[in-house]
């Protein structure tokens, strides 16, 4: 087999006095798509903000492609070809849905390529082009997830990661979501992706991990983990509360 | 007061005005890459007005080829506040005052140590004169020094929005994280427009010389200026402040041409807490989503 796009060992982090991630071990290889769910505080964005480089790793290794990543800056990483479309979504909110998209493209300058994943990108979503000359911040919220999934997607990445990328979708939302992920994870995208709607991201991944403070308690492929005693117990109250079966 | 009296204030006001524009560009620069408010940014201005004079004194030179030059004299003092500014706890906004209000007075009693308090003036004859226009006198030096404001503003407008470095430079202001994600380096960014906004504030003050005169407390008045215009336009909005920065010219030529010199500050006080009240969301505030 060959050797995984990225893979985190034994890395801990953490913010000032306090040790979020423990001892966290993970893989993930070219073409899948990985979730990583857990309780809340468990240490799922903490862990997504050292493999991106915007928290610093205390020990352990992190490695793209076999380089070692941890320790450099958030923008190398990035220019390596891992981004993160992050919480909360952080769009360039004065700026136009177009200015956002070209700010997605900025390490690639030959315009050719971004024309081409322009087109991909407006066909996923249609309302970006309509839009694409209104400023991020006036966009609905759907609209500014699905801009903010778009924007990361410019940049060609060669591996997204996505931090708890329903928030606050509606369902409608939600299933139009994962209808494009599954499309662009059928491209030959791999992605991360973090969050609480465990049903959702586990239905989409091809494996997943269970994070526990601070740990990688259990992994599987994903629609065989849903079903795991050990899963069911540590998200127990969130699996019926936090997301209902796909209609 | 009579109509040509009246065009002939706001015309003069209105080339002051883009002084004020190029000095306020300077200060929301560094305000929006690196969230300090640089309370020592008129000090820093006086300081390239000392610099341009005292070049000046010695060489002869015509005082817009000092312009660059003072600019110059700034960087490694630009530095040096880079390296203070990189070491602020946070919050970034509350700390830089206390570390700018410090280094004001610093500067200025090292410009009183170096050049004592005599008021000194870029009286170069290349710069009196004027030129009519119309039923208007347009007094040669101001012209010179708007010209040369406008051309830096208009310069730094085409960077800003029509250049790589410009677009690294908006999303970094925006946010620096967001920015980081997509492959901008936001170091690099924050230190470009730290530089390039102390050397317009050197340069700026060369041909602030050419206008006023130079005292070491000088400065204080034209950080005030800054803030106001800031407030005025929002952080990082070229096109807002140029307005503003025209139109507190008038406004302040306009004061003094009907009630004399002694109420201009207290104008540009009262235009401050003025446009407090209806800015209480802050300095960002009204536009924020």
């Amino acid at each position: 087999m060959s050797a995984p796009l990225l893979s985190v060992e034994g890395v801990q982090a953490g913010y000032d006095d306090i040790l979020v991630l423990k001892d966290c071990s993970l893989e993930v290889r070219a073409g899948e798509f990985i979730a990583l769910v857990g309780p809340n505080g468990a240490g799922k964005s903490t862990l997504l903000r050292a493999i991106t480089g915007l928290l610093p790793v205390r020990a352990g290794a992190i490695r793209l492609d076999g380089d070692r990543i941890d320790g450099l800056p958030p923008y190398a990483i990035a220019a390596r070809g891992l981004t993160m479309i992050p919480e909360g979504r952080r769009l360039f909110a004065p700026l136009t849905v177009r200015e956002n998209l070209e700010l997605g493209a900025f390490l690639r300058r030959a315009p050719g390529q971004q024309q081409e994943t322009l087109h991909l990108i407006f066909r996923l979503f249609p309302v970006l082009r309509e839009k694409a000359l209104a400023p991020a911040g006036v966009l609905s919220g759907g609209e500014q997830q699905m801009l903010a999934l778009a924007r990361g997607l410019m940049a060609r990445p060669r591996l997204l990661c996505l931090d708890d990328p329903f928030l606050g979708l509606s369902r409608l939302v939600t299933n139009r979501f994962c209808q494009a992920i599954r499309e662009i994870t059928a491209g030959g995208m791999t992605i991360l992706a973090a969050g609480q709607h465990v049903r959702r991201l586990l239905r989409l991944a091809h494996r997943a991990y269970l994070l526990d403070e601070g740990h990688v308690v259990l992994s599987g492929p994903g629609p065989g983990l849903l079903e795991d005693e050990r899963l069911r117990r540590t998200l127990l109250e969130l699996i019926p509360e936090v997301d209902r079966p796909i209609g | 007061m009579s109509l040509t009296t009246l065009a002939q204030t706001l015309a003069s006001g209105a080339l002051l005005g883009c002084f004020y524009t190029l000095m306020a560009l300077a200060f929301s620069m560094v305000l929006s890459v690196t969230r300090a408010l640089n309370l020592a940014h008129g000090d820093l201005i006086i300081l390239g007005g000392y610099l341009g004079y005292w070049f000046w004194s010695g060489s002869g030179l015509h005082p817009l080829l000092l312009v660059p030059v003072a600019g110059a004299a700034l960087l490694p003092l630009a530095l040096l506040w880079q390296w203070l500014f990189n070491r602020l706890p946070e919050p970034k906004e509350l700390s830089s005052l206390v570390l700018t209000f410090g280094l004001s007075l610093l500067l200025q009693n090292i410009m009183l140590a170096l050049w004592r308090g005599e008021y000194r003036l870029i009286a170069s004859e290349s710069l009196t004169g004027s030129i009519r226009l119309g039923g208007l006198r347009l007094n040669q030096g101001r012209l010179i020094v708007a010209a040369a404001a406008l051309a830096a503003v208009g310069g730094l407008y085409l960077a800003l929005t029509r250049t790589r470095w410009g677009r690294a430079v908006r999303a970094t202001s925006l946010d620096r994280e967001a920015a980081a994600l997509l492959g901008i380096n936001v170091d690099q960014a924050t230190r470009t427009t730290f530089l390039l906004a102390l050397a317009l504030s050197g340069g700026a003050g060369v041909l602030f010389a050419t206008l006023h005169y130079l005292y070491p407390a000088g400065g204080i008045e034209l950080t005030l200026l800054a803030i106001v215009l800031t407030i005025w336009a929002g952080v990082g909005r070229l096109r807002s402040v140029l307005v503003a920065g025209v139109l507190l010219g008038v406004i302040e030529a306009l004061t003094v041409a009907w009630s004399g010199p002694r109420w201009r500050e207290l104008v540009v006080a009262l235009l401050l807490l003025a446009s407090l009240l209806a800015r209480s969301g802050g300095l960002a505030g009204g536009r924020s989503h």
